[in-house]
């Protein structure tokens, strides 16, 4: 070699580009594969699936109580499986009562209900301050909870996956599933804001 | 962050604000998305035993933990760490292919796999199975806690993997629920069994964590393997 090319190769980017042809010219991976797994993650797994339980339970009291009680069943019972949701647990924000999911030791997530997480909930900055001081920190994210509201903080350390119910917006009594499931964010599953209102 | 575990950041101090995109794509970059296609093909010839990929991560560097292009670089570099790990790679293979210097790559940097002390881990008992592929296991010893008692976990764990985060180890905390029994991470991510445990949802308050300062009504949730954790008497 005539000269250095250190620099540029520290970079993730260039690094795994040379990685992926390496391993396809070793025969050890399988570039179609790649192509589907990124696809299916970019387009048929995303936060739509939580949603549409978040809707149905602001529609079905009998729904919401299955989904609060036992996720995992209704989730087998309604086909929703994939990565990252072994056990899942549901928890209600409620007049008084704020949730708010974290993974402080990785980035562990409910995959198959929300799709990929997000850079900051991946964030070395949300990760360690969300447990410290979650108020402050949902207060810096638009989200502003009132002195006597509870605030749970569940931290994903073992292979339970937390999803969070928001509380449904008031004036859409008339609307329907599809219009309400219109309205729950992923930021809303997570905890870090309310659904939205009209 | 405890001495030696770049991961184990709850809590930790000195971070500032949030970047918080409500919009943000799945991926940023093209780069991420290759990263993501082929660490699952990577996982399919190395760490396949529960909690073996999230130890190879806790083991990067420093440098390479934050600076490499976060999440997906974190993971770029455990490809790299795990083919080499696994023989699929030559050691510095990927720097000769780049015409970089040796050393260049993160798998260089990242620390060796800690040996674990076999007598403080939990005794692996025979189990059931409920279905493929999955962590849970059905125990024939009943849960040794209930909901409501107080326990503790210790001070400090065993060097290696752990799912024990330093920021409440040595606290008390109340049994909030019982979760599924699962494989023991510690363990298997080792190689040494999969000695499933009962795991639990522990409850903190804020400032049995945090002291007076603390916020006020919070509660901190974690979720600790059974053998993780010793009851407290109520005084």
């Amino acid at each position: 070699m005539s000269h250095d090319h250190s620099y540029s190769a520290r970079s993730p980017k260039i690094r795994i580009e040379a990685l992926e042809d390496l391993l396809v010219e070793k025969g050890l991976v399988d570039r179609s594969r790649i192509d589907n797994l990124i696809q299916k993650f970019e387009t048929d797994v995303g936060p739509m699936i939580g949603a549409q339980l978040v809707a149905r339970a602001w529609t079905d009291p009998e729904f919401r109580n299955r989904l609060l009680d036992d996720a995992d069943d209704v989730l087998s019972k309604e086909n929703i499986s994939g990565a990252e949701i072994e056990h899942v647990e549901v928890k209600a924000n409620e007049p008084g009562v704020h949730n708010v999911v974290v993974c402080t030791l990785c980035s562990c997530y409910p995959w198959a209900l929300l799709g990929l997480p997000p850079s900051w909930y991946k964030s070395p900055e949300y990760r360690s301050r969300v447990v410290r001081e979650p108020r402050k920190v949902l207060a810096e994210m638009g989200l502003d909870l009132d002195e006597e509201t509870k605030l749970q903080v569940w931290d994903s350390s073992s292979e339970t996956r937390f999803l969070v119910l928001p509380e449904r917006p008031s004036g859409t009594e008339n609307f329907s599933v599809a219009e309400l499931a219109a309205l729950v964010t992923r930021d809303s599953m997570i905890g870090v804001a309310r659904a939205e209102t009209l | 962050m405890s001495e030696g575990l770049v991961h184990d950041i709850g809590g930790d101090l000195g971070y500032g604000p949030i970047l918080h995109d409500p919009e943000e794509p799945v991926f940023h970059y093209e780069w991420e998305r290759r990263v993501f296609g082929v660490m699952f093909q990577v996982l399919r010839i190395t760490a396949q035993r529960p909690g073996e990929m999230r130890y190879a991560i806790e083991r990067l560097a420093e440098e390479d933990y934050f600076k490499h292009g976060g999440y997906f670089g974190r993971w770029e570099a455990v490809c790299e760490l795990l083919l080499e790990e696994y023989g699929h790679l030559e050691i510095g293979e990927l720097d000769q292919v780049l015409g970089a210097l040796e050393g260049t790559g993160p798998a260089s940097r990242a620390r060796p796999i800690e040996k674990k002390i076999l007598n403080l881990l939990p005794d692996d008992v025979g189990v059931k199975i409920p279905g493929a592929k999955t962590v849970r296991r059905e125990l024939p010893n009943p849960p040794r806690f209930k909901v409501g008692d107080l326990v503790q976990a210790p001070e400090t764990a065993q060097k290696g993997h752990t799912r024990l985060p330093a920021y409440v180890a040595g606290k008390q905390g109340f049994i909030v629920a019982i979760h599924p029994a699962e494989v023991l991470p510690d363990s298997s991510a080792h190689g040494l069994g999969e000695r499933p445990q009962h795991v639990y949802c522990v409850g903190y308050d804020g400032d049995v964590l945090w002291g007076s300062q603390s916020e006020k009504s919070i509660k901190i949730h974690v979720d600790l393997y059974e053998n993780y954790l010793s009851p407290v008497k109520k005084r």
